[in-house]
């Protein structure tokens, strides 16, 4: 297993910290990508921060009314080695779901 | 190794006397293995190193073979490239990786004007042994320029070969095969095809006695046969099986080489089955499908029911990760495809 760290984003031009209000997840649990984390509160507004990836909570930094600067670690995924640092999310196997049906008449000549 | 994927993915107690791995590990350890068996190898690109890549294709690679062998370059696919043609020409095989099919553009200059033709242009003195690794295709909710479908533009270059696998075993023995080329390939990895398992039979890469630059019949059926390759490959071999629920029996052939095309397993095929679907996820107009429909309609015409059928991605820049399950070939639009071919009436 591997550990992706992931850094508080601007989240407005020039931000330079946000607080934290609410962690909405904690350590231990396993997350979805774009599942919100957070919400924390700028000069701008409050807002929920989604998650990057999906994986397993190992580390949250900030509690709430904590002050977190921009750049700095804010939540610590687990995640399995291969897919670790990856761009995109690894495809799920599904079993095949259909609508169409085929009919037809085939002559075997 | 009819079925191969399904049947490996679904249960690992099937008796063939391979080793179950994914495609990443038998990627791995193909690259491992060329580079112990050729010391004229060597692998670079972005986050190649220390790394071990985006998808962990070269991971332990640098470690076990020396930072002189397995390195880390600048963010710079013009230079991956540029870099490329020098070592080829001083006598080494290079295997290059551009992170990602969308960054293969930067990149067209070397690769069509140096690499294509240096061989050619030098009158055989100077050959080009690169085998230029491409994650390619859509499939994992990336953001642009991580899910595009180039081999119709490399297909059309002259003095390029082109290949992707579809599984772990033709992954392993492909990219060893490519290694081994004196002449440039483009490897395109099907990236969403990464972490499925399967079973690879190092030892035969072909148990039924095919050729390696050959297509590969993955299923046989009587009825019609879908072309395809990459990750299509196993999306048409689940499509076959629900088409035999309907009673329609269908064969899977798995083209592997882009460039050249195996037409002679295309006609041997389709002479068979009289009606023909390829599928592919690239955009549809100039697709590599329309090279395919004309080498089946050339070697088939007399025997063809209906008019070969493509079934593609769609027209457009390669969509945002949220609608690319609407842009690739799902298997609602294959049965389609192969419904619109079934119920052809000649006129």
């Amino acid at each position: 297993m591997a550990e992706i760290s992931f850094p508080l984003p601007d989240l407005g031009e020039g931000l330079i910290e946000a607080t934290v209000l609410e962690w909405l997840v904690g350590p231990g649990d396993q997350v979805e990508r774009n599942q919100p984390l957070v919400e924390v509160e700028t000069t701008k507004s409050a807002v929920e921060l989604p998650s990057p990836q999906a994986g397993k909570v190992v580390r949250i930094h900030g509690g709430p009314g904590d002050k977190i600067n921009v750049g700095e670690p804010l939540i610590v995924f687990e995640v399995p080695d291969n897919t670790a640092g990856i761009v995109g999310t690894v495809p799920k196997e599904e079993a095949p779901k259909r609508r169409v049906r085929l009919s037809a008449v085939l002559d075997e000549d | 190794m009819s079925n191969s994927i399904l049947e490996s993915e679904t249960s690992v107690e099937s008796p063939a006397a391979g080793t179950v791995m994914s495609m990443q590990q038998a990627l791995n350890r193909a690259l491992d293995e060329v580079l112990a068996e050729n010391p004229k190898t060597l692998i670079f690109g972005e986050d190649c190193g220390r790394l071990g890549g985006v998808f962990r294709i070269t991971d332990g690679l640098q470690a076990k073979h020396g930072e002189q062998r397995v390195f880390d370059t600048p963010l710079a696919e013009s230079g991956i490239l540029g870099m490329s043609v020098g070592l080829a020409m001083a006598g080494f095989h290079p295997i290059p990786e551009v992170q990602f099919d969308g960054f293969a553009y930067p990149a067209i200059n070397q690769i069509v004007c140096q690499i294509a033709r240096m061989n050619y242009r030098s009158r055989g003195t100077l050959p080009m042994p690169i085998t230029l690794r491409v994650p390619s295709f859509g499939g994992i909710r990336a953001p642009e320029h991580h899910g595009e479908s180039l081999e119709a533009l490399f297909a059309h270059v002259p003095g390029l070969k082109v290949v992707s696998p579809s599984n772990p075993h033709e992954a392993y023995h492909l990219l060893k095969y490519a290694a081994t080329r004196p002449d440039p390939v483009i490897f395109m990895e099907p990236k969403s095809r990464y972490w499925q398992k399967g079973e690879v039979d190092v030892a035969r890469p072909d148990p039924a006695g095919g050729s390696p630059t050959g297509a590969k019949v993955m299923r046989e059926g009587r009825h019609l046969t879908l072309v395809a390759w990459g990750a299509m490959v196993a999306r048409c071999l689940q499509v076959a099986e629900l088409a035999a629920e309907d009673g329609i029996d269908i064969e899977v052939l798995d083209l592997r080489w882009l460039k050249p095309i195996d037409a002679a397993a295309l006609a041997a095929s389709v002479r068979k089955t009289r009606r023909a679907v390829v599928v592919h996820e690239a955009p549809l107009t100039s697709g590599l499908g329309a090279e395919v429909a004309q080498l089946i309609t050339q070697g088939c015409f007399d025997t063809l029911r209906a008019p070969v059928e493509r079934v593609t991605g769609f027209d457009v820049p390669y969509p945002s990760g949220d609608l690319e399950d609407e842009y690739i070939p799902n298997i609602d639009r294959i049965l389609f495809g192969i419904q619109r071919v079934l119920e052809y009436k000649r006129g």
